[in-house]
């Protein structure tokens, strides 16, 4: 197994609410609850959830972009602390989800890309142009778009220029923070493949956080899946796809529309998605999880390994005699 | 709200005292002799410090006494209540005549976009934006009083003479009246929900006359707000060239003479009007709104 | 203040397009009117010394109070007249247009320095920071700027041009400082502030080199707006007697003296009024057509629908019901058998300033009575231009430039106004994406429901009942609850089933979803469609599911259109079209969808290049320059929709599509 590149033990992120009479007083919201993480070097761990789950919150927190309530990152080793966010920025990345606001509508391309060159003094001024332009390459933009305004792209190629900024101060891992979902499917696959090659170029290491649980099986190599601010379920990427413990990841994945024919009924979940600023008792996902028992209510589940290298927070995970 | 009023006041007070000379002097003949400024200093007040007058003239307020004018004796209070309801009556009247006109204009504009009367309506606005208001007011008199004889050009005497003072008022406030109307009304008829009711085969009329607005006239509540600001800046003009016995004139004049008392007077009184006005416009908007009623984050 | 708070919502375009910007300010006319006007007046201005007749301050006690050179009486000697000291009224206007504009441009030019650096300060910096500045600003808005101006300016014994620009500028930092505050709080809740963050920008560098550029540009528009308020604002000041101490002239003061002479010499008080309104009306014209220019404001939907007009090509004759005879190869559409949409060579397209979005390009396809129509597409492929073209609920400027759209027997396209809106809803229904935009934020559920119960006298019984076994129908379990609220405090998911409730009020015969669950979550889409699919069924419906997943319309739809570029490429029962695609971008679309059974190493095989733009149709197959297949006669002629088996269609020039495309696909963006 690859090195460890970075760890999260119970990182937690809670919200001031904006609710209650005066808008104060309201519950604080739970955007991230307890969450352990581990990235390998060169590997992509895949974050899946739906709206609410916390996973956007979950990527931001582990790049320091939000100061973590609780909990401890350490990174190659070190730990990290708010002080020393400083120096995770030469080594750790985001790329963002909406092509449209995440260029600066100002800036030319090239300035866009060579701006943390300058940032870090990594390259010398004269090196510089050269530097970009080898990034413009590596994602597979053309030199004459260098001088270009954000604008006059298509999304596709915003994105690249989003990575192309990623790339430029040479990190070990990259937030990919639902890099893709704005994006028409033909070109999807396009950004999707680029990851990939650069991955084995650059040996990156990605935290590729998506809601299209297909995409993410595509891209990664251990998936976990986030519920209301916690990990519900963690494996293998096969692994999981072959036998889902959690019952919100069989949800999950038989609600998605698929190509093939389906073996079976659809999990029906019932009622709505819950209130991140007041989350039911015991097991988070237990009013709609359609195989819940009287004890989901009041005890709530913990990770536990019901598999070798699979892990679950459910009961009831390996069927209901458990 | 109180904090914004009294913050005014307090600003206006330090500034008349350091932007003015010293009115005892000014209130007298070039070239009084000394002693008879001083005299006018102790019944006028000035010659005690000026932490004095100050507190003297905060307390006062809260008790309802707004000091005494230097000219004369009148209380400030009285003069004030004399003059306020003439500027109401003013300001009542030319809201209502300019919320009719810029409704009806505002919305058959955005309903007829780029026509002929759009673009009426939008050459109207910028002419009537341009037109200095003194001016209009001196025209207006110019016309209907000087050469056709219709309407009386000054005092306050009667229902004619509310004519010129109105339209001159009116003019100033539609324009912006009007685009703000026009405005809302073309946003919210691009809006989704209103295409989605077309769609369920709502009539036209209906979603012109309900949808539409029930959610372009929220803003438009805020007019109301605009208007009394407006008309209050422009009171003092008007008032002025009108001679109407209202609180423009009133600090108008007040200021002509450096009368301390009486300009913070008018300034107290403008102030509240102000914040009352728009602290009533914010509460009718919760109401009306559910999304502020009921807690949309 | 002037109402300038419209600009607050300007979105400036980038400077980048300079040129671009420039020949469309040229275009516009109140611009360039009010450039020449401003021009005129400050040169007029400027070159007062040398233009001017006369000495502003020459008296000349025998000519008092002429009037101006065309009435009688007058002398060309003095062109606008003299005032009640002889002195030449155009020559004191010349020099008094310099003092008004200059102690205008310094006024603005103080508030717009003072406004942009609070209004920066404000929206970037703590939020104790951003109180203290908008509680004083507050408090100055809390009475009349012009008043300020008056009390200031009456007190102060010896007035200067100084004094005057101090009084007028300094107070209007808040109208800019609000502007630019609110801008950049919006800007900085934009990811690309992230992303300056996350490369190791500090706070500083985040400020000056990504919002600043993005903010300061609405600086100069309201400068051009206040520009003009300021020089009205200084005449009345003037006029009131609280501007330059005389003998400087300005044009408040003159109209002062007319105002007195008004009886004698009506002139003296009507030119300075007259220059007055000229240039602030210069100035806003100036000001309108920048920001209208610059302001590539989306003009929304101003819904008026364009008839079709018969152009000639299709005899096709409508009598008072709009029912169709016909004329052409396309058959009967009549009442009874036959599908129940027929949409022939359908065109539509979007004009805007030189050129026009070309949205549908020719769409044919039909839909039976009660089965599920899938329409398969990416951006730019026309499949929510073609709904709304069939609902006849295009925005305008769109409109169906060709073609028929037939439903039970009539030609929607051609019916009058009063008979599509009687349709619509009753026979036709839509439901859109953004379930929580496309209801009436401030009315509640029941009302509205109601509201379309009683459009279409549906049911029977008391309205509220049959409300709510409409949302019992698509398994809302608690309508009482539901019908109290309002659309913001339901969840996307349960507005939907409202909008599909509210659609099915009337049973139509046909219901077009327009991507309704893109924007909700996959299990709620999941539940979303089985609802939408059931009640259709159930009501014997026919739906149209418009969607960019083609695994969606694999899983509820019967049958399958695949769209691109405003054109069909291929049409048939989805399980055929998905297991065995007859069009290479059909194919290319199944390829780029991750799959569970790639092995770990195999990539997907992506479709290079970007969508065309719809503003520029090429000749040929639009998806010639991406597509694997590629022949020469693809980039030269446009392949016809033609049927290549039974009830397959697809548009390739292709005869047959073999397994493996002739070459692997570049990766390099086209």
């Amino acid at each position: 197994m690859n090195e460890i590149l970075l760890e999260a033990r119970g990182l937690t992120k809670h919200y001031e609410a904006s609710g209650g009479f005066l808008g104060r007083g309201g519950a604080p919201v739970k955007a991230v609850d307890g969450v352990d993480l581990i990235i390998r070097e060169g590997e992509t761990l895949g974050l899946v959830g739906e709206s609410g789950c916390g996973k956007s919150t979950l990527a931001r927190t582990i790049l320091l972009l939000e100061t973590p309530t609780a909990g401890s990152l350490r990174f190659a080793g070190e730990e990290l602390t708010a002080e020393r966010a400083g120096e995770l920025r030469r080594r750790a990345q985001i790329v963002f989800q909406d092509p449209y606001t995440s260029l600066p509508p100002r800036m030319r391309i090239e300035d866009i890309v060579a701006d943390p060159l300058i940032i870090h003094g990594t390259v010398e001024a004269g090196q510089r142009s050269a530097r970009v332009r080898q990034l413009l390459d590596d994602v597979g933009l053309r030199s004459m778009d260098a001088r270009k305004l954000p604008h006059e792209l298509s999304g596709g190629q915003r994105q690249r220029v989003g990575i192309a900024r990623a790339l430029a101060v040479q990190p070990s891992l990259i937030v990919a923070d639902e890099a893709v979902s704005s994006l028409d499917v033909s070109v999807q696959a396009q950004i999707l493949n680029l990851l990939k090659d650069l991955q084995e170029r650059h040996r990156l290491a990605y935290l590729f956080v998506s809601h299209d649980l297909g995409v993410v099986k595509y891209v990664s190599h251990r998936i976990a899946v986030m519920y209301l601010g916690r990990v519900v379920e963690r494996a293998g990427s096969r692994a999981l796809h072959e036998r889902p413990l959690h019952p919100y990841t069989g949800a999950l994945m038989s609600a998605a529309p698929s190509l093939h024919e389906r073996r079976s009924e659809r999990i029906r979940l019932r009622g709505e998605p819950p209130d991140p600023a007041r989350p039911p008792s015991g097991c988070r996902f237990h009013p709609r999880c359609p195989i819940a028992q009287p004890r989901c209510a009041e005890d709530e589940p913990q990770l536990q390994e019901w598999l070798p290298d699979h892990e679950a927070s459910c009961h009831y995970a390996l069927g209901e005699g458990s | 709200m109180a904090l914004v009023v009294f913050g005014v006041v307090t600003i206006v007070f330090v500034l008349l005292r350091v932007a003015a000379g010293d009115p005892a002097r000014l209130m007298n003949p070039p070239g009084q002799q000394e002693e008879l400024v001083q005299l006018t200093r102790e019944r006028i007040g000035t010659d005690r410090p000026i932490i004095e007058q100050y507190v003297d003239y905060v307390v006062g307020v809260f008790q309802g006494d707004l000091g005494t004018s230097f000219h004369g004796n009148q209380a400030v209070l009285t003069e004030v209540m004399a003059a306020l309801p003439n500027t109401v009556a003013l300001a009542v009247v030319t809201i209502l005549v300019s919320s009719i006109i810029a409704l009806a204009l505002g919305i058959a504009a955005a309903l007829r976009p780029n026509t002929a009367l759009d673009r009426g309506v939008l050459v109207y606005v910028s002419i009537a934006l341009a037109t200095p208001s003194f001016w209009l007011a001196i025209i207006l008199v110019l016309i209907f009083s000087v050469r056709l004889g219709w309407l009386p050009a000054i005092d306050m005497q009667g229902p004619q003479s509310f004519v010129l003072p109105v339209a001159t008022l009116t003019v100033a406030l539609t324009p912006v009246l009007i685009r703000t109307v026009r405005q809302s009304f073309l946003e919210t008829l691009g809006d989704d929900h209103v295409r989605a009711a077309r769609a369920r085969g709502i009539s036209e009329r209906r979603v012109i006359l309900v949808h539409g607005l029930k959610v372009a006239a929220l803003p438009l509540i805020t007019l109301v707000g605009i208007q009394a600001g407006l008309i209050l800046a422009g009171s003092y003009v008007v008032e002025s060239i009108f001679n109407w016995p209202g609180i423009g004139k009133l600090t108008l004049d007040a200021v002509a003479g450096r009368n301390f008392p009486m300009i913070q007077g008018g300034v107290l009184v403008a102030a509240l009007v102000f914040v009352v006005v728009n602290f009533v416009v914010d509460l009718t908007y919760a109401v009306l709104d559910p999304r502020i009623r009921l807690g949309y984050r | 203040m002037t109402d300038v708070a419209g600009a607050g919502t300007l979105q400036l375009q980038p400077v980048g397009q300079s040129r671009r910007i420039g020949r469309r300010l040229r275009r516009r006319k109140s611009f360039v009117v009010g450039v020449t006007g401003l021009t005129l007046i400050i040169g007029a201005a400027v070159l007062a010394p040398w233009l001017a007749p006369h000495d502003p301050m020459q008296q000349d006690l025998m000519a008092t109070l002429l009037p101006p050179a065309w009435v009688e009486g007058g002398s060309p000697d003095f062109p606008f007249g003299t005032d009640a000291l002889g002195r030449d009224v155009l020559s004191r206007m010349m020099y008094g247009a310099r003092n008004s504009l200059l102690i205008a441009f310094f006024a603005v030019l103080i508030a717009a320095s003072l406004g942009l650096a609070a209004g920066v300060t404000a929206g970037f910096s703590r939020s104790s920071m951003d109180a203290l500045l908008m509680r004083m600003g507050d408090m100055q808005l809390a009475f009349p700027f012009i008043l300020l101006a008056i009390i200031v300016l009456g007190v102060v014994t010896d007035r200067t041009a100084l004094h005057i620009i101090l009084v007028l500028g300094i107070p209007g930092w808040i109208l800019y400082a609000r502007v630019v505050r609110s801008r950049v709080l919006s800007e900085r809740e934009k990811d690309y502030v992230t992303a300056a963050h996350a490369i190791g920008a500090g706070r500083s560098r985040q400020l000056r080199k990504y919002v600043l550029p993005a903010v300061w540009q609405v600086v100069l528009v309201i400068a051009l707006l206040d520009f003009g308020f300021v020089i009205l604002v200084e005449s009345t000041l003037s006029f009131l007697g609280f501007g330059l101490t005389p003998p400087e002239p300005s044009w408040g003061s003159i109209l002062a003296e007319g105002k007195r002479s008004m009886i004698v010499s009506p002139w003296l008080a009507v030119l300075p009024g007259l220059a007055i309104m000229l240039t602030v009306l210069a100035v806003n014209l100036t000001a309108d057509g920048a920001a209208d220019v610059l302001d590539p404001k989306l003009r929304k939907g101003v819904f008026r629908r364009r008839r079709q007009q018969d152009t000639g090509r299709q005899t096709v004759t409508a009598d008072e019901t709009g029912a169709v005879a016909q004329d052409d190869a396309a058959g009967t559409a009549r009442r009874d058998d036959g599908p129940l949409l027929q949409v022939v060579d359908l065109h539509a397209e979007f004009p805007f300033d030189e050129r026009s979005v070309y949205a549908v390009r020719g769409v044919s396809f039909a839909v039976d009575r009660g089965k599920t129509l899938g329409i398969v597409g990416e951006s730019g492929s026309g499949k929510s231009v073609t709904a709304l073209s069939i609902l006849q609920l295009l925005d305008a400027p769109g409109r169906v430039t060709h073609g028929r759209v037939v439903f039970d027997g009539r030609d929607l396209t051609r019916i009058p106004d009063a008979e599509m809106s009687r349709l619509r809803g009753r026979q036709l229904g839509m439901i859109f994406q953004n379930p929580s935009a496309s209801l009436n934020p401030v009315m509640t559920i029941g009302s509205q429901m109601v509201e379309t119960i009683a459009a279409h006298q549906a049911g029977a019984g008391n309205r509220t009942d049959v409300a709510r076994a409409a949302l019992a129908d698509v398994g809302i379990g608690d309508p009482d609850r539901v019908l109290r609220r309002y659309p913001f405090q339901l969840s996307g998911g349960m507005n939907q089933r409202v909008m599909i409730a509210l659609a099915m009020i009337a049973r139509p015969d046909l219901l077009i979803a327009d991507e309704p669950t893109t924007a909700l979550d996959v299990t709620t889409q999941a539940q979303v469609l089985e609802q939408l699919v059931a009640v259709t069924h159930d009501h014997d419906t026919a739906l149209i599911l418009i969607t960019h997943d083609i695994a969606l319309v694999h899983e509820y739809a019967d049958d399958v259109i695949v769209m691109y570029a405003g054109r069909i490429f291929e049409a048939g029962p989805v399980r055929d079209v998905v297991r065995q695609p007859r069009h290479p971008y059909t194919k290319a679309l199944l390829d780029s969808v991750p799959r569970a059974d790639l092995e770990p190493n195999e990539r997907l095989r992506a479709i290079p290049g970007e969508l065309p733009d719809p503003s520029k149709p090429q000749p040929g197959c639009p998806f010639a320059a991406r597509c694997a297949y590629v022949m020469d006669i693809c980039r030269v002629e446009d392949p016809p929709l033609i049927e290549v088996a039974e009830h397959r269609e697809a548009a390739c020039h292709l005869p047959a599509l073999p397994d493996a495309p002739p070459r692997a696909p570049s990766e390099v963006s086209v």
